[in-house]
């Protein structure tokens, strides 16, 4: 202990020592706790190890990595992963151990192997979804019945996002006019304080629920996008206890994080997502054209069908109508004949011609046709054009018989020179009944004389003495 | 919202069932023009629902933003 040594000696002592110790590269475990960039370009990290079970650290080193060197690695992990170097993201990195009298110990990193951190989030993905399986909600959001038109939409998404931008554009802008509405619920989409964030946006959606038909999650595409964000058990879970189905458009191409495959429907882009919303609106639209043209097609045949049977029940009526017609017509006709022989005998018996006679014939013509109302129009005016021209047979013979009857009156007999001869009063029809001496009364037709019998004198024929007697 | 909320997809099962009544024979010739006016309307409001913007549901949104 009589040496003494400098600070400076010292720490060149520490750096031989490793360096002779450690004079190899090694390929090194370990997760990141702490990742920044300086101006010059260097990537200084923490790398830190943490305990399987109870998670405390139990490692914990300084790292580098020289610009040269990250350039490359950098974009050579990205393209693997399709992620950034993050924390909480477990590397495996090529390092070595170097000892600066400054700065002191630190792993100066040369390699990193993207497939390990591949195979890392893989297994992480998957014991996520091998949880979300285990508590049976793994596929509630998907078995959720889909809105027959999805135009009200909750959409969760930066308002700065070109992918939003994108999508309310294309929503807006659909070939087939169709009205979409959404409402904003703004999160944080990629970072640490996505999960938060997002459970944010759900939970104020989900006290409107009944004002959406379903929720879009989108974010817009690029090779910057960290899909690894939505590799997270609270989200996934939050989404397959959503009361609406959950659509995501987080924009990658290559794999779908835990959050995709528990929603509804995952898709690749923001406008991706537009176009499924703006198909299912416009499939709707299609089942309820189909509905249209079904009603219509089968209203017809039902209408073709009913005027099927009355046509065939008119076909069928027909020839029974006119049957039926003939059958009133000669009723009809029979009781004209009767009524014109009980009119004959009326103006026989009482001389005279009743001079609504014709008129009751049609009022009662008229009341047997309401009688027989049950037949068609077209019968009814059969009849009556029937009836009408009956009457006028009738109406003529009626004259006919007028006629005939003027002739046979008495007054008209006396005109034409007849006369009439009586006794007290009584109507003398035949010369034997006159006496000579008798006193008789000539009737005239314009006056009457009384005379005194010379010489009565009966004829073989008494008509022909009457007619002798008379002066005609 | 006082006035009761047309339902589209209400619509489409109340359209599905007339239809079915037509399909099945089961409708009276004179229930018919009844129930295929009554799908017609359906039909109409739901064109109309999927094209015209309802400017309250546009307000209520604004709303909770």
């Amino acid at each position: 202990m009589t040496d003494k040594l400098s600070l400076s000696e010292l720490q060149l002592i520490i750096k031989d020592s490793i360096y002779l110790a450690m004079p190899d590269m090694y390929w090194v475990m370990a997760e990141i706790s702490e990742i920044r960039e300086n101006y010059a370009g260097h990537c200084y990290l923490e790398l830190i190890e943490k305990h399987p079970d109870d998670k405390n650290v139990r490692a914990r080193v300084k790292a580098i990595i020289w610009s040269n060197r990250y350039r490359f690695l950098k974009s050579l992990f990205e393209n693997v992963t399709g992620e950034q170097l993050r924390s909480g993201m477990k590397v495996l990195v090529k390092i070595k151990v170097d000892y600066h009298e400054i700065y002191g110990l630190s792993l100066i990193i040369s390699d990193i192997d993207p497939s390990y951190t591949a195979g890392e989030m893989a297994l992480k993905r998957q014991l996520i979804i091998k949880r979300l399986e285990e508590e049976g909600v793994l596929m509630m959001n998907k078995e959720l019945g889909f809105p027959f038109v999805p135009q009200r939409i909750a959409v969760i998404s930066s308002a700065s996002a070109a992918g939003y931008l994108d999508f309310t554009r294309h929503l807006k802008e659909n070939s087939f006019g169709y009205v979409f509405y959404t409402a904003l619920f703004e999160a944080i989409m990629q970072g640490t304080e996505t999960e938060q964030s997002i459970i944010n946006a759900l939970e104020r959606i989900s006290v409107n629920a009944a004002l959406f038909d379903v929720v879009a999650i989108i974010r817009g595409g690029g090779s910057q996008s960290d899909l690894s964000w939505f590799d997270n058990y609270k989200i996934a879970y939050y989404v397959t206890q959503f009361p609406l189905p959950v659509i995501t458009g987080i924009g990658h191409e290559k794999d779908l994080s835990v959050t995709d495959l528990v929603a509804f429907r995952s898709l690749k882009t923001p406008t991706a997502v537009a176009d499924f919303l703006i198909g299912s609106v416009s499939e709707a639209e299609n089942y309820l054209n189909e509905l249209s043209t079904k009603i219509a097609e089968n209203t017809r045949t039902i209408i073709t069908r009913y005027r099927d049977i009355t046509e065939s029940f008119r076909t069928k009526l027909i020839p029974v109508a006119r049957l039926a017609l003939s059958d009133r017509r000669e009723q009809l006709s029979n009781r004209i004949i009767e009524i014109i022989n009980i009119g004959k005998e009326y103006i026989i018996r009482a001389g005279f011609l009743p001079k609504n006679l014709s008129s009751r014939l049609i009022s009662a013509t008229g009341s047997f046709i309401f009688a027989n109302k049950t037949c068609t129009e077209r019968n009814r005016l059969d009849l009556i054009s029937f009836t009408m021209s009956t009457l006028e047979n009738v109406k003529s013979r009626l004259s006919g018989l007028e006629n005939t009857l003027n002739i046979l009156d008495p007054v008209n007999v006396l005109k034409r020179g007849f006369t009439l001869t009586s006794r007290d009063g009584v109507i003398i029809k035949s010369a034997g009944e006159i006496h000579e001496e008798d006193t008789i009364d000539t009737q005239f037709s314009d006056g009457q004389i009384k005379s005194k019998v010379i010489l009565p004198q009966m004829n073989q024929e008494p008509q022909l003495q009457v007619k002798h007697t008379n002066n005609y | 919202m006082a006035k009761k909320e047309f339902s589209f997809s209400d619509a489409m099962v109340e359209i599905d069932k007339i239809l079915k009544e037509i399909e099945n024979g089961n409708l009276n010739i004179d229930k018919l023009s009844g129930e295929v006016k009554q799908a017609s309307e359906l039909i109409r409001q739901c064109q109309k629902k999927l094209r015209t913007t309802e400017e309250e549901v546009n307000n209520i949104f604004k709303d909770l933003i």
